[in-house]
């Protein structure tokens, strides 16, 4: 069969392509993503091994913000250490007061004014939507689309201004103090709580239908990533990651009570499927749900002091304690031992984080490198929780 | 050019040049911790909008930026890596160390992996405290930034002669 | 002039009762001790917790037993603590500088006591039946090794690097213990209390140095114990 020049050079071309395909070795590649690197949420690092594009083994390098808590918690006393660990997950700083502050208020028998208890369940709730909206922003913005981070960072500002409002920091707000609050909620700010939380309802739709409902978001993320539930509590994983595996655990009902939630009416969320996909759905209703139960605690709010009497130099007595609570990113615990001083003698924290992203060596294997970031987004990690 | 390396620019060109190069900052944020959020808060949300002082994020790499903000603590395990990418950087360069983390160590000053400043690494321009710094500290710092970006002499920059504060 | 009889008697008080252990707590002490039976050394509990001390040969045989028969599939974390006591550190409370805690300078040890100065504690929960407890373990000086938990609990992996470069302890069939958060070329353990935060030494906290005199000005001769009132 005779061919004209033009197709004879294209399939001489072809052919040409094909042996060195054949001749071609190819060995695995070795692709190092951060420390610095957008898609990380900070500085963590993980050397992939590549065979084309899959993955062969990750390695996560992590320690780039170790700024050593343990060991500075040794060296404070505990209103100082109220200042550091609200710096250890730094979306949601107000909640990562709390386990602490609880548990030194356990060891003295101290017991916060009701008053004081529901402003603090309000504020951990309002940290909650502030971390989630902007996770529903940047998890879309990792998979591709740009916009949805725009307006997570626009509804969070409304939180923040909250926050602001109430404890005089944008975050990191240290309002806790053992025995209670800093200072009661300035007038006003009832009113501008439920507005908030109407406008929250309203961004999360917004979500809702731009993210949850696009095809290409569905097509990025269902599938990837699936944690099954006994290999996640057996690697730690806790929070949301795991209750969309399907566990049904979740330390504001389950764990030892604390707070006002055995006094709210709430749902929790959970999901079968343990991909990327369920782990934003059920955020998302988590967001939802938290903006409700801030809008009953509104309602409920009881009246009175928002300090109980403690010492002005706080010396907590011997003892120790575990008290872990439901943090936005997971559970987060504290270990308190002390002596009687006015600091404590070891502080264990249990966080989050640490553990969510120790399953990763397992989690990523086998699977493309473009869904490395889908996964790395969807687990929602913060450094400062990884490395204390 | 030849006329800067022999100082010779004339004032007006001068004049022209800084302004044109203080309005057109492509800044390499490197954010590490906590500041992160805040200067992201500054670029990327609608309220504080860093875009309209000229400053635009996201170059595609460091040999491609103007102007680094390290915001967070820098750790003994980072800080090579802050040094190295400062070094990819072309001239001229600036650096605005934000948060007291990046300043001094800040509230983790007596740990044991913390680098106690950023400048004890690379040198730092403008210092903006706080902990985190609101995003309008921020934006503050990066006008002064400009200001002294203005008053700069870039046949002074081009020979190397230690920068002057002042004027 | 008293009278005998107008001074009260002041009998000693009681000792106070040890609180009863939690039910929950009981019920897995007892299946613990079911299974271990010589292997625990002491339990307690605080604050509604179980607190089991083990011996260092039943440490892997503990947390099967809590992972099979305890149902406690979640691992929460696994830790070390050194309880040599705390080296004076500076803030002097009678002054009133109450800027750095000061430590008892005895040794003490917590809830279930201690063989020695190290020991490694960890903590499982189980998410079906909302039960946890806390396993302490002492570590022998000498040998300063565990076996590992990796084969029960997957996640202990990265909770033992992190406890051998804090504190040393090395574990038995750990795939690869390598450092954690720290560089490579860091030495020494960090959270050992023998482990100096050379910050410190050097300088005192801040609080306690006198406010910057303005350039031109002298520094003033009193020394202020914070709140930065000394000048001017």
């Amino acid at each position: 069969m005779t061919v004209d020049f033009r197709t004879e050079a294209l399939m001489q071309k072809h052919l040409a392509d094909a042996r060195i395909n054949v001749e071609l070795e190819t060995e695995g590649m070795v692709l190092n993503l951060g420390p610095q690197h957008p898609a990380t949420h900070g500085t963590l690092r993980v050397v992939v091994k590549l065979d084309g594009e899959r993955v062969v083994s990750a390695d996560p390098v992590i320690g780039y913000m170790h700024r050593g808590y343990e060991k500075l918690t040794e060296f404070r006393t505990y209103p100082q250490i109220t200042t550091l660990i609200n710096r250890i997950d730094w979306l949601s700083s107000f909640a990562n007061e709390v386990p602490f502050i609880h548990a030194a208020e356990a060891l003295m028998g101290v017991e916060a004014p009701p008053r004081a208890e529901y402003i603090r369940t309000i504020l951990t709730e309002l940290s909650r939507i502030a971390t989630f909206v902007l996770f529903l922003g940047e998890m879309a913005l990792q998979v591709g689309a740009i916009t949805p981070a725009f307006y997570g960072f626009r509804d969070r500002e409304h939180v923040l201004n909250l926050i602001e409002a109430a404890t005089g920091g944008r975050f990191h707000p240290n309002f806790n103090r053992i025995g209670g609050l800093k200072i009661d909620l300035p007038s006003g700010w009832i009113d501008d709580c439920r507005r908030v939380m109407k406008k929250i309802f309203d961004s999360v739709d917004e979500f809702e239908e731009l993210v949850v409902g696009n095809e290409i978001f569905e097509v990025r993320t269902r599938g990837v990533g699936v944690i099954p539930p006994g290999v996640g509590a057996g690697y730690g994983v806790s929070g949301s990651n795991l209750r969309a595996s399907g566990v049904d655990w979740d330390l504001r009902r389950d764990g030892q009570p604390y707070l006002v939630y055995r006094d709210l009416d709430w749902k929790v969320w959970t999901h079968p499927d343990g991909d990327s996909f369920a782990r934003y759905w059920v955020r998302m209703q988590e967001t939802r749900e938290s903006a409700r139960m801030v809008v009953q605690m509104l309602d409920g709010l009881p009246a009175g002091p928002v300090m109980a009497k403690v010492p002005r130099i706080i010396k907590v007595p011997e003892g120790e304690v575990w008290i872990n609570t439901e943090n936005p990113l997971g559970e987060m615990g504290y270990y308190l031992f002390s002596k009687g001083a006015t600091g404590p003698f070891r502080c264990k924290i249990r966080s989050a984080s640490f553990s969510n992203v120790s399953i990763l060596p397992w989690l990523l294997k086998g699977v493309y490198v473009p869904d490395i970031i889908t996964i790395l987004a969807s687990l929602y990690f913060i450094l400062g929780d990884i490395d204390r | 050019m030849g006329l800067v390396d022999k100082g010779k620019v004339p004032k007006p060109l001068t004049w022209l040049l800084n302004y044109s190069r203080k309005y057109s900052l492509w800044m390499f944020q490197w954010g590490l911790a906590c500041c992160a959020i805040e200067m992201g808060a500054a670029l990327a949300s609608p309220r504080y909008d860093m875009m309209r002082l000229g400053v635009i994020p996201f170059p595609a790499s460091p040999r491609q930026a103007d102007l680094l903000c390290v915001s967070g603590t820098v750790t003994d395990k980072m800080a090579p890596a802050v040094r190295r990418l400062y070094d990819q950087m072309p001239d001229p360069k600036y650096v605005i160390s934000m948060g007291s983390c990046a300043n001094c160590g800040g509230p983790y000053w007596d740990s044991y992996s913390v680098t106690k400043g950023i400048d004890q690494v690379i040198p730092v321009d403008v210092y903006v405290p706080g902990c985190p710094p609101r995003p309008e500290a921020l934006l503050e710092g990066v006008v002064l930034l400009q200001q002294r970006i203005q008053n700069e002499d870039p046949a002074e920059r081009w020979r190397g002669e230690p920068i002057v504060v002042g004027g | 002039m008293t009278d005998a009889e107008d001074i009260p008697i002041v009998e000693p008080e009681p000792e106070p009762e040890p609180e009863p252990m939690p039910e929950t707590a009981a019920r897995l002490l007892a299946q613990l001790e079911k299974e271990l039976k010589d292997g625990i050394i002491e339990a307690a509990h605080t604050f509604g917790d179980l607190v089991v001390r083990v011996a260092p040969e039943a440490w892997r045989k503990a947390a099967e037993v809590a992972r099979d028969k305890l149902e406690c599939d979640y691992l929460s974390f696994v830790s070390g603590i050194d309880w040599m006591p705390a080296p004076k550190v500076g803030g002097d409370e009678a002054g009133g500088d109450t800027s750095a805690p000061v430590q008892p300078t005895e040794t003490t040890y917590g809830v279930a006591g201690s063989d020695g100065r190290f020991q490694v504690f960890a903590r499982v929960q189980s998410t079906t039946r909302h039960h946890g407890l806390t396993l302490k373990v002492d570590v022998d000086e000498a040998a300063f090794s565990l076996s590992s938990w990796v084969p029960v609990y997957p996640g202990a992996d990265w909770h033992e690097r992190e406890t051998w470069e804090m504190f040393g302890i090395d574990f038995d069939g750990h795939p690869g213990m390598r450092h954690l958060y720290l560089p490579a070329e860091f030495e020494g353990h960090p959270l050992r209390k023998d482990f100096p935060l050379l910050s410190r030494e050097i300088k005192p906290w801040p609080g306690l140095v006198d406010v910057e005199p303005m350039p031109g000005e002298e520094p003033s001769e009193e020394g202020g114990t914070g709140q930065g009132g000394g000048g001017e």
